[in-house]
């Protein structure tokens, strides 16, 4: 009895343990099975030139609404050696600590990866666990992007490229007619961009406008903040060459806080904070009338609004543009098929694919030649009472300036915002708040 | 150390005949040993690998270099560090001890004879700490915006509009009321479940003594309760030291990507360290300062406890 006891014991235990064992080794092997494959496919198809029958599999993470998944089958239809496995994200930060994580532990990164702009310095600066596209070939279609968002994915010196150039967001002046109308403003978009075509003409018109209707003009200090410091030459808080801090020097960063605080002090910078419930309400019920921001922000307006449909119009901002957002497809050092990988990232942001992202998802084009194509040029809004709005867009993407950001760019910018904030808040002293966040911003880059 | 010296003997030399004792010993070894190798993965070699990390600089990416106690000193004489220290202990007190009071007094009122539809309350009040802390937080952060119906509130009874983004006090009051409204329920379920463990002919002999309402919550309920009481302080004063998700959520809505200094605790501190900035050295360095103060503040809390209620030890 106590011996069958003990065999029974002796066999699950057993069981247990190999089962453990199995469960743990069993995705290792067949990784590592599907790894000495997929080399030996890669292998085969560089001897073979890829005419023989070998598959090659693709892994892609996309993030986001993005029609790539089409375009995916269209390039498996015309190749048959080629597999394609998307796999999408909705939120940005996973998606690229993902990679953070695959890239640092050496292992499980895909072939292709969607980055984000917002992301993009933190892997600018570990060119080591990428391809350098410009030695695949992107050379040959760095002609056909616009030049500030080809730079935006290069190394200063522009030897190295992280990726290809996707979808852009120039930002504009979204307005509403109704609240114009009101002040004895022009509403033509053609008209009111010409009364707002310098920062210090849209002071004036802000002030006049509040003065007359109560209604504050612009939306949020940080969409204004921005609006001005994205305007740059080339570089924000730091120093495209060294990395050093420039932030308390450059004119343009000063010129962006101190026209904030004016907007504030003159009453005609809304109290709202961005994405707060009441800054969605107020963009429906009309507690502002300009909000400036990039192309994916009308997605935003017309969600936020929908009862001010046909009273937003486009204009554009004064003195330039500045760009919010877009992506790249980058190809990280751990893919074994970087020729196939480069072949499908380069067809996929070519201009006929991007022209049927933008009609089919909406986003905006990087290939300048686009911006002439028919379906493109002539795409209206309902939303904004039939306007152009694809144009604008254009016509703004062709005034942004190319701007290094650095490593530590948001976190430094959200000093700079926490100063404005406690002045429009709080009613702290301008100056003493510029000098505690540069203080702030001096300690955070020490420890870098 | 020897039984497991005796199991690897048992591998390498399985000719051996093993004696009863030895192979209970192994199969006891054997069938607790998932938890060790889980914990061992999971648990034990992230917490090694933070205080190694501690002394290194790293983003992750390129490779780490030793810097020696450096990051620590950064940390240490980092003001905002600091700001998050007493930020954390501020809000959990101020989430703290309102809330367990007027759990207490909730549990008392559900425990009476008199209330009807018990179970409906207890169901209620304890959603709230099921409900996801995201769409907490969003929905708190409608009420306390700068033209939300927290100021519009203040304002129909003619006080002034208060800060809730930026204000010192308005920042903790906002985050320390959303802990109140999702702890409450979870504290009065415990203390009701002590309640009801209080035997009712204690009340009874009190009741034939003469003692009145008052009398017999303070010299029967409270006094019987102190185990109970003392459980949901620790668990509390643990959990707030490690609050996170409401500052997070709450002051994330403003469109910075950085928390405020009035609303910074030491864990979104620590977070925003490794995941905004990219400095995996002084979060790693952060993760052990906060390791040494929740030791602390536990050693703390059983002196106390230990003092308080001797009887339940």
């Amino acid at each position: 009895m106590s011996k069958m006891k003990k065999a029974l014991m002796l066999s699950t235990a057993a069981i247990m343990v190999f089962g453990l064992a199995a469960c743990g080794s069993s995705n290792n092997s067949s990784n590592n099975a599907s790894k000495s494959n997929s080399s030996n496919t890669s292998n085969a198809s560089d001897s073979s030139s890829n005419a023989s029958g070998e598959t090659v599999e693709l892994s892609f993470w996309t993030l986001g609404n993005t029609n790539y998944e089409d375009l995916a089958n269209q390039y498996m239809k015309d190749h048959s050696n080629v597999v394609i496995k998307i796999q999408n994200t909705g939120d940005q930060t996973a998606h690229h600590n993902n990679l953070t994580t695959a890239l640092s532990a050496g292992s499980g990164a895909p072939d292709i990866f969607q980055l984000e702009i917002g992301f993009m310095e933190r892997f600018l600066a570990a060119q080591d666990s990428f391809y350098n596209l410009n030695d695949l070939g992107a050379t040959e279609v760095k002609a056909n992007f616009l030049d500030w968002k080809w730079a935006q994915a290069s190394s200063v010196d522009g030897s190295f490229q992280i990726g290809l150039p996707t979808d852009i967001a120039p930002t504009v002046a979204y307005y509403r007619t109704d609240l114009l109308e009101q002040a004895g403003l022009p509403t033509d978009p053609v008209e009111f961009s010409t009364l707002i075509d310098t920062w210090d003409k849209f002071a004036s018109v802000a002030k006049q406008f509040t003065d007359k209707t109560g209604i504050p003009f612009v939306d949020s200090r940080d969409l204004i903040y921005n609006a001005v410091r994205d305007q740059a030459d080339g570089q924000i808080y730091f120093d495209k060459q060294s990395g050093e801090f420039i932030g308390n020097t450059n004119p343009q960063v000063k010129k962006a806080y101190d026209f904030t605080i004016k907007g504030i002090q003159e009453g005609w910078v809304a109290n709202y904070a961005l994405w707060a419930a009441d800054w969605t309400q107020a963009t429906n019920d009309g507690g502002f009338a300009v909000l400036s921001g990039p192309a994916w922000m009308l997605g935003n307006i017309k969600s936020n609004g929908p009862d001010s449909k046909g009273l937003w119009r486009i204009a554009q901002l004064p003195e330039g543009s500045g760009n919010w957002g877009g992506s790249f497809l980058s190809i990280p050092k751990q893919s074994k098929h970087a020729e196939e990988a480069y072949a499908f990232i380069e067809w996929m942001t070519s201009q006929e694919q991007q022209l049927q992202t933008f009609t089919v998802s909406g986003l905006m084009p990087s290939t300048p030649a686009l911006f002439e194509a028919p379906e493109f040029k002539d795409f209206t809004d309902e939303f904004l009472g039939g306007q152009a709005s694809a144009a604008e867009f254009a016509s703004a993407a062709e005034r942004v300036a190319p701007i290094y950001y650095g490593p530590l760019h948001d976190q430094t910018d959200s000093y700079i915002k926490e100063a404005i904030q406690n002045v429009q808040e709080k009613d702290a002293d301008p100056q003493a708040e510029w000098d505690a966040a540069i203080q702030k911003i001096e300690n955070l880059i020490k420890r870098s | 150390m020897a039984t497991t010296a005796q199991t690897s003997v048992t591998t390498t030399v399985p000719k051996r005949r093993l004696s009863e004792r030895q192979r209970d010993n192994f199969f006891a070894y054997l069938f607790i040993s998932p938890f060790f190798i889980i914990f061992g993965i999971f648990g034990l070699y992230p917490i090694l690998f933070t205080i190694y990390l501690s002394f290194f600089k790293w983003d992750a990416l390129n490779p780490m270099k030793y810097i020696g106690l450096q990051n620590y000193q950064f940390v240490l004489e980092d003001s905002i560090f600091w700001t998050s220290f007493s930020n954390t202990l501020l809000i959990s007190v101020m989430g703290t001890i309102p809330q367990l009071l007027l759990a207490l007094v909730i549990a008392i009122f559900l425990n009476s004879a008199f209330t009807k539809f018990k179970q409906a309350f207890r169901v209620m009040f304890f959603m709230p700490n099921i409900t996801s802390i995201v769409a907490v937080a969003l929905v708190f952060s409608a009420i306390y915006s700068n033209n939300g119906m927290g100021n519009w509130l203040l304002d129909t009874f003619g006080l002034d509009a208060v800060a809730w983004n930026s204000g010192w006090w308005g920042v903790k009051i906002a985050i320390a009321t959303m802990i109140m409204w999702r702890w409450t329920g979870y504290n009065m379920v415990i203390y009701l479940s002590g309640l009801q463990s209080i035997p009712t002919d204690l009340y009874e002999a009190a009741r034939i003594d003469g003692a009145g309402r008052f009398q017999q919550m303070i010299h029967i309920t409270l006094p019987l309760l102190k185990p109970f009481i003392i459980f949901t302080v620790m668990m509390s004063t643990i959990g707030s030291l490690q609050l996170f998700t409401e500052p997070y959520v709450f002051l994330g809505q403003s469109g910075t990507s950085s928390l405020r200094s009035e609303g910074i605790t030491m864990v979104n501190y620590l977070y925003s360290e490794a995941f905004s900035n990219s400095f995996f050295g002084t979060a790693a360095a952060t993760a052990v300062i906060l390791l040494v103060f929740t030791i602390i503040f536990s050693m703390i809390n059983m002196w106390a406890s230990n003092k308080l209620g001797g009887d339940t030890e």
